[in-house]
């Protein structure tokens, strides 16, 4: 469906996105990675044609960006935001119909939308009277509600108390089995981990990682363990066999290095802290992206944002 | 494309129209503009509802009691009360005028008297009185004065020379010269000096109001599309020339809403009250002025609101554009005394004023149709030059945030797009 390939892009002396290349299919999501600034937005961008690239090529479904593939476009930005004084139905058709939907039709789909995340008794509400959340799901049907078959969600979750997110990530889900090709960025990896096929790793401009999740994961299985314990845990980084450790509040992530043997771990930690669980695990995308990215803050400088 | 370019101007038209700020200059403007023209006025032409104490210094000793009696008989309160009472302060030969002038300005200053009329004991005594009072706006006070003083000289010059005063008043003459304008064609046209300030006035400042209202609703617009990111939804959505003339489409179609609301209140006020304010192919002319000077000025405002991103700067950049408006509003007077001058013919021709100054001469005195032709077609010219150069403004303004661009820049966007 959409494929880029060696995207550059350059604001005055800062190179926010360097050769960054993949490409998603129908029915598939795609998980934008990677620190803030490391250049994702500016990816988005470029891919919604609202920025013009420096170099390199975008395609959907083979040809070339046109006013027609507009319309075949959802995006939902990472900043929310509406008009705050009008309407809420009038506001989901004024965007499909910017679309390209007829008014009519963008109207009931509007009001179909509106039933389905629970907030058709709102439609002639004025949009700031809306709680955060129930803005957020009208600005997400106004991303989706032309049936487009690229979707591009920017941190479509952040924000969201769990309820939502579980509504948006059956959204998500339905979308994917309806045939549509979902880019989304974030920075949690648990969220990727959890929705993504395909995995698209970004930092500094360039593409670090890509490829499905699954080999992602295999391509970086080193052994790792998770405990959970009561008591402090601050030995276990200088623990033999172990390589890393992340360690938080009464639990811990270690990664082991190769060949480590889990059963002296485990007996090393005893009579130390009280455990209370130790699980074998593939590695957490999150540890992949500490261990390429280097360190929880990403350490890349922040791309000046151009909006 | 032009569906979405109309859809664009379909939801700023009607989003805008049922604005309050809309709402307010829609029916606000014509109040202000009636009440501009009639309230001082009618306050001027208030009676007075209580008496007027007038004290009166009359070193000559003859014109005070007469001056005092005719004063109280001639101007009557509406409760059939005199409207004034004088208060005899000094006179009589003799009295030592400064002392008595500095103990009237206390009376006056205590509010014991409204004002003092000081009557001049010089070779000839008619022509100097002095009023002093605390409130020398009530010229009615003066002009009452002036009259009773001059009828009771001129009647006691009447008896010096043997005249019958009655007779004296029979012979007097009224006169007022009446200024008529001619039209181009040497037709007279009804409009006396005040009619015609009044309309160039009237009609200025409604250009002026026009401009400003929708121009600071665009600006307020784009500044909110900016701040909440919309503008990446409708940039993703349409291309930004579809996005600019939407915008412009339909802020035009608001500034027509506006015209034809007041040219229709215009129609029913003369048509009830019997003024009018301009000749019809005066309204024409204005009309069409109104229309290039709203498109130019639409332009304008694009180009300087698109790359800002506080409402700060976009009050700063707005208040600099209204300066070039108000421009011809001060040279209204100037123009009235000499229509022919030259700066006049000049500045109409400067694309930022040309609308206003049109707007300005037209009902003082239509300017020679070489100049309309000319400056209408300047005015397109601009209209399509400033529209070239805000589009490419607009397209890289929206989408920039953070600290606005300097000058330089953005005249760098309008020239390489």
């Amino acid at each position: 469906m959409l494929v880029a390939s060696n995207l550059r892009k350059v604001f005055s002396t800062v190179v926010a996105v360097d050769g960054v290349s993949f490409e998603i299919q129908r029915g598939e999501i795609l998980g934008l990675l990677g620190p803030n600034g490391a250049g994702k937005t500016t990816t988005i961008r470029i891919i919604l044609n609202i920025l013009e690239a420096d170099g390199g090529t975008v395609t959907y479904d083979g040809e070339p960006f046109s006013a027609s593939v507009r319309d075949r476009i959802g995006y939902l930005p990472e900043e929310r935001g509406l008009y705050r004084k009008s309407r809420l139905l009038d506001t989901i058709t004024y965007f499909a119909e910017l679309r390209g939907m007829k008014r009519s039709t963008a109207r009931a789909e509007a009001l179909r939308w509106l039933n389905r995340v629970s907030l058709s008794e709102y439609r002639d509400r004025k949009v700031e009277e809306l709680s955060k959340g129930n803005q957020q799901k009208v600005q997400f049907i106004t991303s989706i509600i032309h049936d487009p078959s690229l979707v591009v969600l920017d941190e479509p979750l952040s924000g969201l108390d769990p309820v939502h997110q579980i509504l948006f990530m059956e959204i998500f889900r339905e979308l994917k089995q309806a045939g549509k090709a979902i880019v989304f960025s974030t920075h949690q990896m648990d969220q990727a981990e959890k929705l993504s096929d395909t995995l698209c790793l970004i930092n500094k401009g360039k593409v670090v990682l890509g490829g499905s999740v699954r080999d992602v994961k295999r391509q970086y299985g080193t052994n790792s363990v998770h405990v959970e314990f009561d008591g402090d845990g601050a030995f276990m980084s200088s623990l033999p066999g172990v390589r890393r450790a992340m360690l938080f509040e009464n639990a811990a992530e270690l990664e082991l290095v190769p060949g480590a043997r889990t059963q002296e771990l485990l007996s090393a930690m005893n009579g130390k802290v009280e455990l209370r669980k130790f699980e074998l695990l593939e590695p957490s995308l999150q540890s992949i992206f500490i261990q390429i990215v280097g360190g929880p803050a990403g350490g890349a400088p922040a791309a000046r944002e151009v909006a | 494309m032009i569906a979405k370019a109309v859809a664009v101007a379909k939801w700023e038209y009607l989003e805008k129209v049922k604005s309050k700020a809309f709402l307010i200059g829609l029916f606000l403007t014509p109040v202000i503009m009636v009440a501009m023209g009639v309230i001082p006025g009618l306050l001027a032409s208030r009676e007075d509802t209580e008496t007027k104490v007038i004290g009166v210094i009359d070193p000559t000793g003859e014109l005070a009691v007469p001056l005092s009696k005719a004063m109280q008989d001639k101007y009557r309160l509406s409760n059939g009360e005199p409207n004034y009472l004088i208060r005899l302060l000094r006179v009589g030969r003799g009295i030592d005028a400064q002392e008595a002038v500095s103990e009237a300005s206390r009376l006056a200053a205590n509010d014991e008297i409204e004002g003092f009329c000081l009557i001049s004991t010089g070779p000839d005594p008619d022509s100097v009185v002095e009023y002093r009072s605390k409130a020398v706006g009530d010229f009615r006070i003066g002009m009452r004065l002036e009259e009773t003083i001059r009828s009771i000289l001129q009647e006691r010059k009447a008896i010096a020379r043997g005249i019958d005063p009655a007779m004296m008043r029979d012979l007097s003459v009224k006169l007022d010269v009446k200024m008529i304008k001619l039209s181009k064609t040497g037709e007279t046209e009804d409009a006396g000096f005040e009619r015609v300030f009044l309309s160039a006035y009237v009609f200025l400042m409604m250009l002026f109001l026009l401009i400003v209202t929708s121009g600071q609703l665009l600006v307020r617009s784009i500044l909110e599309e900016k701040s909440n990111r919309i503008v990446e939804v409708l940039v993703s959505s349409v291309s930004p020339t579809e996005l600019m003339a939407g915008k412009v489409l339909g802020l035009s179609a608001l500034g027509f809403t506006q015209i034809g609301f007041w040219t229709l209140i215009g129609v029913a006020a003369s048509l009830n009250f019997g003024i009018t304010l301009i000749a019809i192919d005066h309204a024409l002319l204005l009309i069409m002025y109104f229309v290039l000077g709203y498109l130019f000025y639409a332009a304008v405002f694009i180009g300087a609101g698109s790359p800002l991103s506080t409402e700060q700067e976009a009050q700063q950049v707005t208040s600099y554009l209204v300066i070039l408006l108000v421009i011809p509003i001060v040279l209204a007077m100037p123009a009235m005394k000499d229509p022919e001058a030259v700066w006049l013919k000049v500045l109409s021709f400067v694309p930022f004023l040309t609308p206003t100054m049109m707007a300005l001469r037209i009902p003082i005195q239509t300017p020679a149709a070489w100049e309309i032709a000319a400056t209408v077609l300047l005015m397109i010219a601009s209209i399509y030059g400033a529209m070239v150069a805000a589009g490419r403004i607009f397209r890289i303004g929206i989408l920039s945030t953070g600290k606005s661009p300097k000058l330089a820049e953005i005249l760098r966007w309008a020239k390489e797009g």
